[in-house]
């Protein structure tokens, strides 16, 4: 494995970090020599600005998945496990069929001549329909749609091998339900919230079509800013030192969270 | 309380299903943009049959995805297997690219990857795409098997040594069916992320491999026509049935052991 | 274990399928998806008995990299909107074209060859052509009210407007107002444009990057930007939705067939385009996507409501007020710089 991934997943990385360091080039792509005025080009107060919005937003989206992701992941787990995979597995048709064609089917739902509007109007709740399309709510409902599995599935995964007699005994011991929660349950599902928690707040840092299909594009995101210097600025310097950056950022904050929770995670360590 | 828990589970699983109960009622909708009804029509699938290059794109995509997420699935549950037990020199390089290679913005690992492929003297078509997707799906299916490696028994495996099995052994007899869940789940996320991958797919497929979502994308701007509903919906008939025989399958099975 | 060897073996068989090239003649285009009619292709296969494989893009922006990269390997003719047209002129990456091969291209209407963004039409020939104006949900707004761009301002339209995703489709509405060109190289000029932008930035709900008239169709926008073509489409599905020619000019653009450097079914890419270009043909064209075609042959054989559809084909004076899109060189930074300020800072 680590041979594949020298390959394929060094090369795009080393490939990134020259480019970062390269001059822009208006006909070509880039110029063969190097320079920092792409990083320098960074210290951008917009550039900021695009950066903590899509930081929020892909906190925010997390965040939702966590809380709806993490009973569901449990309860499937205490299902007879004759259903479990069968839950699993319907979790994860609907993702089967293209998102984009799932996107314009939320549009049906929420637009002005939706399904909830129409809901609304007919039972006189409403008055008009309420604008519900091209707002920051339908790009977190979206998100939230399409990165749920990603949360859910590493959450199973990992609270699928918990020991429930650990809580049974826990509650034997007089722990009320929210002591047993956080003492025994928490800290051993948490290597499977940390899963779940980086693989949806990483990609969601980098989606921007349904961010643009569903809350109009308004907001300029981070992924948008990194395809537009690749593809329509023809500044590939500037977006490599912008994805290098992101990248830096995003293992900072992970080394940080491993350094506070001392996690040592490989048995080798701890034999 | 089981009926709180069944409720909840039910209340999830319409959030998820009713995009898709839209799409399918579409699928029959005369009315082309979906707004209203304008009644039953199977004219749709009539068009998406007579559609052969979405219907071709379809089956390419398929391909790619099930071989991509096994493969993925196996080299990442590998990899995970042997981070967690060994000390092996640049443990720590190898991880970082994982995570980074997980951060990187598509349009860049698209970008690089055709480079990688225009130095290597690959052509572009089948292999490069599956190459490709492989390499964005192996993080995730990593991940999700090393998170199921935490916590795990260490000392099951020294049993299992002092009674004389070999690492083959081990890895067959105790840690495979241990971590089956995660491979499931790999498996299942991997397949997913392949099954829609556009910017990748854009870049390094090759002209005469077209697959599904580059083909529905490329609608985007002239407006999806209805018969991709009808396609999806077929997809999703197709998986649900592809799903129920291998669920029997496997409990026959279960039931003969 | 069974599952897996059965799997294994589908895998194979399908491999063995796709690997399988027959060996008859193809050419391999490269467009966006259903910007040719299925009924055409399969037309031309029927005729000629070549094999067209079609792959598609979904942004000229994205077809430019890619080919960029490859060379052009392996793709026999593409479809690059008119900019991007000189660019790739200028970056060496088409053939010329052999105009012996294709006599169908004496038929075309004069005024849409010979453009700044290919004298003489040597690596071009347009498909089909068409304009970015004004939409106006008539159920709403009176068509009175619109009729220039300057009216895309007006305070009431606020929180109802559409603009496209589109940098240089943008600030040609600025330019225009501005009374400047919108292919112009003035830092100066694309500044005011950038200051004026500015104030409508607040106003706008949606910047569209997908089908332009499924907004005003759902019923989400009332007025803003739109092509035509799209315009044409959702009359069909609601007669209220107007399309406007602004009285400062609209944009007009051109899509043009082009052969790429690494072409390798030259001659067959001749073949095809000389076919696209008959009468018949382009009658087909029109009738699927609401554009128009530089087909002069083909305007007869329209029927009466698509040829005298001002939406489709605009009188010439409406023209002469537009503009052409071409390609402005290295003052597409001073573009970026100012789009991307206009973008993030909302």
């Amino acid at each position: 494995m680590s041979g594949w991934l020298l390959l394929f997943g060094g090369f795009p990385l080393l490939l990134l970090l020259f480019t970062s360091f390269l001059k822009q080039h208006p006909e070509k792509f880039f110029e063969l020599s190097l320079s920092v005025e792409s990083y320098a080009q960074l210290i951008n107060p917009d550039y900021l600005l695009v950066f903590l919005r899509s930081t929020l937003l892909a906190g925010i989206t997390t965040f939702v998945c966590l809380i709806v992701g993490y009973p569901f992941a449990w309860l499937t787990c205490r299902m007879p496990s004759r259903y479990r995979l069968l839950i699993l597995i319907m979790i994860m048709i609907p993702f089967w069929t293209n998102s984009l064609i799932r996107t314009y089917a939320v549009r049906i739902i929420i637009g002005a001549k939706g399904i909830v509007n129409k809901l609304l109007l007919a039972s006189g709740i409403i008055e008009s329909p309420i604008r519900l399309m091209y707002t920051d709510t339908a790009v977190l409902l979206g998100l939230v749609y399409l990165m749920l599995p990603f949360m859910i599935l590493p959450l199973y995964a990992n609270i699928e091998k918990l020991d429930y007699r650990l809580v049974e005994a826990s509650r034997d011991l007089g722990a009320g339900p929210y002591n047993t929660f956080r003492s025994v349950i928490l800290p051993l599902t948490m290597p499977g919230i940390v899963a779940g928690c980086i693989m949806v707040f990483v990609p969601t840092m980098g989606l921007f079509y349904v961010a643009s299909l569903l809350g109009g594009a308004k907001k300029l995101l981070i992924g948008n800013l990194i395809q537009h210097q690749f593809l329509v600025s023809h500044n590939w310097p500037l977006g490599s030192a912008m994805s290098t950056t992101l990248i830096g950022i995003l293992v900072v904050m992970l080394l940080l969270y491993r350094v506070v929770l001392h996690q040592s995670d490989t048995a080798a360590d701890r034999l | 309380m089981k009926k709180a828990n069944q409720l909840y589970i039910a209340i999830v699983f319409i959030y998820l299903y009713v995009p898709i109960a839209v799409l399918i009622i579409n699928a029959f909708n005369a009315n082309r943009y979906g707004l209203q009804w304008d009644g039953f029509t199977l004219g749709w699938f009539q068009a998406m049959l007579n559609n052969h290059s979405l219907i071709e794109a379809a089956r390419n995509s398929l391909l790619v995805a099930v071989s991509s997420a096994t493969i993925a699935t196996m080299i990442g549950a590998l990899g995970a297997v042997a981070m967690y037990f060994h000390r092996f020199k640049g443990r720590k390089v190898v991880f970082g690219t994982i995570i980074s290679l997980m951060m990187l913005p598509d349009i860049i690992l698209a970008i690089a990857l055709l480079v990688l492929f225009i130095i290597l003297g690959l052509s572009l078509g089948f292999w490069s795409l599956l190459l490709a997707h492989i390499t964005f799906c192996l993080p995730f299916t990593f991940v999700t098997v090393f998170a199921r490696m935490q916590g795990f028994d260490p000392y099951l495996i020294e049993a299992a040594r002092d009674l004389g099995a070999s690492e083959g052994m081990v890895l067959r007899t105790i840690v495979f069916p241990l971590i089956s869940p995660a491979l499931i789940a790999s498996w299942l996320l991997g397949f997913t992320l392949s099954l829609d991958d556009v910017i990748v797919s854009s870049f390094v497929a090759g002209p005469g491999f077209d697959v599904l979502p580059l083909r529905i994308f490329s609608m985007v701007k002239v407006g999806v026509k209805p018969e991709v509903n009808a396609l999806a919906f077929l997809m999703i008939l197709i998986s649900i049935i592809f799903v129920a025989t291998s669920y029997f399958l496997l409990k026959e099975k279960a039931h003969e052991n | 274990m069974k599952i897996r060897t059965i799997s294994l073996i589908v895998l194979l068989i399908n491999l063995a399928l796709v690997s399988s090239g027959s060996a008859a003649e193809k050419v391999y285009i490269y467009n966006w998806t259903e910007y040719i009619p299925d009924a055409v292709i399969q037309q031309f296969t029927e005729e000629t008995g070549i094999k067209v494989i079609y792959a598609t893009y979904e942004s000229n922006e994205a077809m430019y990299a890619k080919l960029k990269l490859i060379k052009g390997d392996g793709y026999d003719l593409v479809f690059p909107s008119t900019y991007f047209v000189s660019k790739m002129i200028k970056e060496d990456m088409l053939y010329p074209l052999d105009h012996s091969l294709l006599p169908n291209a004496a038929m075309l209407d004069k005024s849409l060859l010979n453009k700044a963004f290919d004298p003489d039409n040597i690596y071009s020939i347009p498909y089909m052509w068409g304009s970015t104006g004004i939409a106006v949900n008539t159920d709403f707004i009176p068509l009175a009210r619109v009729s220039s761009w300057q009216d895309l301002w007006n305070k009431e339209f606020s929180g109802q407007l559409l603009l496209q995703d589109d940098m240089r489709e943008v600030f040609h509405m600025a330019l225009k107002i501005k009374g400047f060109s919108s292919n112009t190289r003035d830092p100066n000029e694309i500044e005011a444009a950038y200051e004026l932008l500015k104030e409508l930035m607040p106003h706008v709900l949606v910047f569209n990057s997908d089908s332009p008239r499924l907004p005003y169709l759902a019923g989400e926008v009332n007025v803003g930007m739109i092509w035509n073509g799209e315009a044409w489409m959702a009359q069909q599905e609601n007669q209220a939705i107007a399309y406007v020619y602004p009285t400062e000019g609209a944009n007009y653009w051109v899509d043009s067939f082009v052969i790429p450097k690494g072409a390798k079914n030259i001659k067959h890419a001749h073949t095809f385009i000389n076919f696209m270009l008959r009468p018949d043909i382009a009658k087909l064209c029109v009738e699927e996507n609401g554009y128009a075609t530089p087909v002069t042959a083909a305007l007869p054989l329209l029927s009466e409501e698509v040829r005298t559809s001002e939406v489709i084909f605009p009188p010439a004076e409406v023209i002469a007020a537009g503009e052409f899109q071409t390609d402005v060189g290295e003052a597409l930074v001073i573009y970026q710089k100012y789009w991307e300020k206009l973008r993030s800072g909302n």
